[in-house]
């Protein structure tokens, strides 16, 4: 047999090094990449339930009629997907780390909780971005291609952006709530759907904004569109800011 | 090991108690073990041992009483304390889904571990899985998923290392590298050990104690045991561990 004592203490490692929060999240952010690079475990089933989504909307308005305007409500419709589609992602994003009982290796690492939150956060964000690059020329070819769009597609881009950061957020937090409990899947959406209301209003009034223009929004829809996103970014800061100082309680719950 | 001059024990542990509602998990435990010891708890399901584990790797927090693991407090200092302690569970506490390599090299960044590569290397190498280094963690064994887990506690070299149930699952082999891994640091670590097996525990300890109903039923130093009435006191508190 090998001589399996030695390098087992390292004198590289003898005095500790400076804790690095930016290392740390580095690490978990490229491991979750990774490890969704290698499973596509989120991304796929997100994707897929996001096209079951939308083939569905497409069968139950197919029989509305020819005077049915969509691009009415195309933004309510793609916002509901968009959230319907991230809560289950999100559930697995943690419930990943619980089954392998990486959970705990995580917590007993020397590691300030929030950064535990901004790394999942961010790698939810980053796979949310990534169904939502395939959603939404869908959603289009879907339902818009015979619609005017009012507005520029940076700025339905942007109201998506805001609203994911949202999403990715408050939904980490709760997921991380739930992942201890046994109706895990129902706790998250009981608690998300709510939770969600004031982001999905303002990213629905901002979407509605670029699709309709001033169709509905008589007053001025770009003014409209900056109210609307100026209140989702809002509520992105003050969920963000909740979760940085709770998810320390939150996660060793 | 950061500082041979400090004075701080191993444990400082006062009226120690968690409550996980009506029901008293540890109930005004106290301990003091010095630093080098090697501390093997036993008792039967339910007595408590792992929940004194949780507090003292900082897991867990507890309902009332203090705890000092290296002079720093479980709780208010948990941040500090997490960068001395290693942790072996029968658990491996590894990702299935990444390679024995970037499973390392992960936790090795969360310890922002200097020359992660180089020291990843040498612990692969230390285990004898450095010719698997690159495989998924899913395809390994329960023994090779050990050896592994043994690596990934070492990682940042830490001054006192918590066991549960480390041998439970293991082949004849990985227990052999697990014996000797911890003959090899044993002089300049601590340990902390919590055992099933009464006479695997016995023989690595310098310190035991039994728990039952969370109360310390034995605490003493092994030169001070006798096996025969230790192995007795054990035998006698199985059957209270459920309250």
């Amino acid at each position: 047999m090998a001589d399996t004592t030695q390098g087992v203490t390292s004198s590289t490692v003898r005095t500790r090094p400076k804790m690095s929060s930016w290392r740390q999240f580095k690490a978990i952010l490229t491991k979750d990449i990774v490890m969704e690079l290698r499973t596509k475990e989120m991304i796929t089933s997100m994707g897929l339930y996001s096209l079951l989504v939308l083939v569905v909307y497409y069968l139950g308005l197919s029989q509305a009629g020819s005077g049915f305007d969509i691009e009415l409500i195309a933004a309510g419709l793609l916002w509901l997907a968009i959230i319907f589609t991230s809560m289950l992602g999100l559930n697995r994003s943690l419930v990943h780390e619980k089954d392998q009982g990486c959970l705990d290796a995580l917590l007993l690492s020397p590691i300030d909780r929030p950064v535990i939150f901004f790394g999942k956060a961010v790698g939810n964000l980053i796979f949310l971005l990534i169904v939502e690059a395939f959603v939404v020329p869908l959603f289009y070819f879907f339902f818009l291609t015979d619609a005017e769009v009012a507005g520029p597609v940076w700025m339905l881009l942007l109201s998506l952006l805001v609203g994911s950061i949202g999403i990715a957020g408050v939904g980490t937090m709760l997921a991380t709530m739930s992942v201890n409990t046994k109706g895990k899947d129902f706790i998250l959406a009981v608690l998300f759907v709510p939770l969600m209301f004031p982001l999905l209003y303002a990213c629905v009034a901002a979407s509605s904004a670029v699709f309709l223009g001033d169709v509905a929004f008589a007053d001025g829809w770009v003014q409209a569109y900056w109210s609307a996103l100026g209140l989702a970014a809002g509520y992105d800061a003050a969920m963000l800011l909740a979760a940085f100082g709770l998810y320390e309680f939150i996660i060793g719950a | 090991m950061t500082d041979a001059n400090t004075t701080y024990a191993a444990l400082e542990v006062r009226e120690l108690s968690r409550t996980f509602g009506a029901r008293k998990a540890l109930d005004g435990v106290d301990l003091d073990l010095p630093r080098g010891a090697f501390l093997s708890i036993f008792g039967p399901n339910g007595a408590g041992k792992t929940t004194l584990l949780k507090i003292l790797s900082t897991l867990s927090s507890p309902s009332k009483g203090e705890a000092r693991v290296l002079g720093l407090d479980v709780v208010k200092e948990a941040v500090e304390l997490r960068e001395r302690v290693g942790f072996i569970s029968h658990n491996p506490l590894l990702y299935p889904d990444l390679s024995a390599e970037e499973n390392l090299t992960f936790f090795a960044e969360l310890y922002c571990v200097e020359n992660p590569a180089e020291r990843v290397t040498e612990l692969l190498r230390a285990v004898e899985l450095d010719h698997r280094r690159l495989d998924l963690v899913s395809s390994f064994s329960r023994g090779m998923l050990q050896r592994l887990s043994i690596a990934r506690a070492l990682l940042h070299d830490p001054e006192l290392i918590f066991l549960d149930e480390p041998y439970s699952g293991l082949d004849p082999h990985a227990m052999d590298i697990l014996d000797e891994l911890i003959a090899k640091i044993r002089h300049e670590h601590t340990f902390i050990m919590v055992s099933h097996d009464l006479q695997k525990g016995l023989e690595l300890c310098s310190h035991a104690l039994i728990l039952a109903k969370g109360k310390v039923v034995l605490f003493a130093d092994k030169e001070l045991i006798d096996d025969d009435e230790f192995a007795a006191t054990y035998r006698s508190t199985v059957g209270l561990g459920v309250s």
